[in-house]
């Protein structure tokens, strides 16, 4: 996937949490930001373009040399032959004498020359059309993350959280009446396990709704799993996380970069007993 | 009927302690009684305190033995299919006790009250310990049709069928 991307807010949110990424207001920052350029750092600017440009060319030539290693070899034994060839010709009309010795040394000299280290000084560089800001931004300190700004995330978030961090792949849930469909990885590659519901602890489950979800669920193949954040102190020792997806998993609450701690949540499967 | 006594009974705590031990007794006997009778199920038994350190359970359950397996857990089932030696899964054929939940249509449970009942089982009785515990939960509609769902403790992936 490529940029930009839009991303749910479940996800942002989960990123800041992570703190591998910070939430910018484009629409205020980028004026802003563009205000305070003065010409030399316009300069720099423009120069680590041109830089970006040119290392992805250079990527691109490398990544090209690498894959075709046949094609190029015979181009090479090719190439070997015409400069011989033209040497033939040139050395002939200029010397005369000595050109066996020196077309030797020429064929020694032109064989293992690697095309890429003749290019690298001639790469101009792609015209880049960035796809994020990143150029732009001044490298924050860790304080100034802090100061991300605010994602309205739906108050089925924790669940969101809690299966992210289990290695799932969440996406929306209209398609099967609930919060989200959740995949045991890629969605193009898997079929999703669970129609996901998110419950408050205290919250009122209606029966009739396990009934229809856990009907629904099963004839889709897939689990009906429903859960929430703990509310209670006590309880937050969950039990539901000790038989995670992966049994060999023992951790416990997964501890963020930030040293935060996702909070607590309990989760239940459901399928129709065929009986 | 349940409603009207459920009004009667708000302004008196006893009185709601009491009907609540009946309403549970009831669904049992009631969930008993199918699961003897429409689903062939033996070794039936209502439990209502934990037989490893007689706690009192949330409500009264129900303990049986169902005439064929009930469940397989899908990476039994891929095991099953990987071992060409067993044929049929025959390997499964043998049925597991269960933990029967009896629950009314009406009701209304929580996250918390179903983390109490997973909470007050003993992990020890399931034939796989070091997998989630696993109940069934039996609701009873007003006209007698009485439905069964598998419910786990935790992330379990859906069976393949």
């Amino acid at each position: 996937m490529g940029l930009p991307l839009e991303l749910m807010p479940e996800e942002a949110q989960v990123l800041v949490d992570k703190k591998v990424s910070y939430i910018a207001d484009d629409a205020t920052f980028h004026p802003a930001r563009l205000a305070t350029f003065d010409e030399p750092s316009r300069r720099a600017y423009v120069q680590s373009l041109k830089n970006e440009g040119k290392r992805m060319q250079i990527a691109v030539i490398e990544s090209n040399n690498r894959n075709k290693p046949n094609p190029h070899e015979g181009k090479s034994k090719k190439k070997k032959r015409e400069p011989k060839e033209q040497e033939d010709l040139s050395t002939d009309h200029l010397v005369g004498g000595d050109n066996e010795a020196d077309e030797s040394s020429r064929l020694f000299d032109s064989s293992p020359t690697p095309r890429k280290s003749i290019n690298i000084g001639e790469v101009e560089g792609y015209a880049l059309t960035p796809t994020t800001s990143s150029f732009l931004l001044p490298t924050l300190p860790d304080s100034e993350l802090e100061h991300s700004a605010t994602v309205d995330v739906p108050v089925s978030y924790p669940l969101f959280a809690h299966l992210h961090d289990k290695g799932y792949y969440m996406m929306p849930g209209l398609r099967f009446g609930c919060d989200y469909n959740v995949y045991p990885g890629d969605p193009l590659r898997f079929h999703s396990h669970f129609v996901a519901v998110h419950f408050g602890w205290d919250e009122e489950i209606t029966m009739m709704d396990l009934v229809g979800g856990g009907r629904l669920g099963t004839s889709v193949k897939k689990g009906y799993l429903f859960g929430g954040a703990v509310a209670d102190g006590s309880d937050a020792e969950e039990t539901s996380d000790r038989h995670g997806v992966s049994r060999d998993d023992k951790s416990e609450q997964p501890k963020l970069k930030g040293g935060l701690v996702a909070p607590p949540v309990r989760t239940f499967c459901l399928e129709w007993a065929g009986m | 009927m349940q409603a009207e006594f459920g009004a009667w009974s708000s302004s008196r705590p006893e009185y709601i302690a009491m009907a609540e031990v009946n309403h549970g007794q009831q669904l049992a006997d009631t969930v008993l009684d199918n699961l003897k009778y429409q689903h062939d199920w033996t070794e039936l038994q209502v439990l209502t305190h934990s037989p490893t350190n007689s706690q009192p359970l949330v409500r009264p359950m129900i303990s049986g033995l169902p005439p064929r397996r009930l469940y397989v857990h899908p990476d039994d089932q891929i095991a099953m299919v990987k071992s060409s030696a067993v044929p049929n899964g025959k390997m499964f054929d043998t049925p597991e006790v269960e933990w029967v939940l009896p629950t009314h249509i009406s009701e209304k449970w929580t996250l918390k009250a179903f983390a109490a009942v997973f909470d007050s089982l003993p992990a020890q009785l399931s034939p796989h310990p070091e997998r989630p515990k696993r109940i069934v939960l039996a609701t009873i509609h007003a006209d007698s049709t009485i439905v069964y769902y598998l419910i786990h403790d935790g992330i379990v992936k859906p069976r393949q069928n």
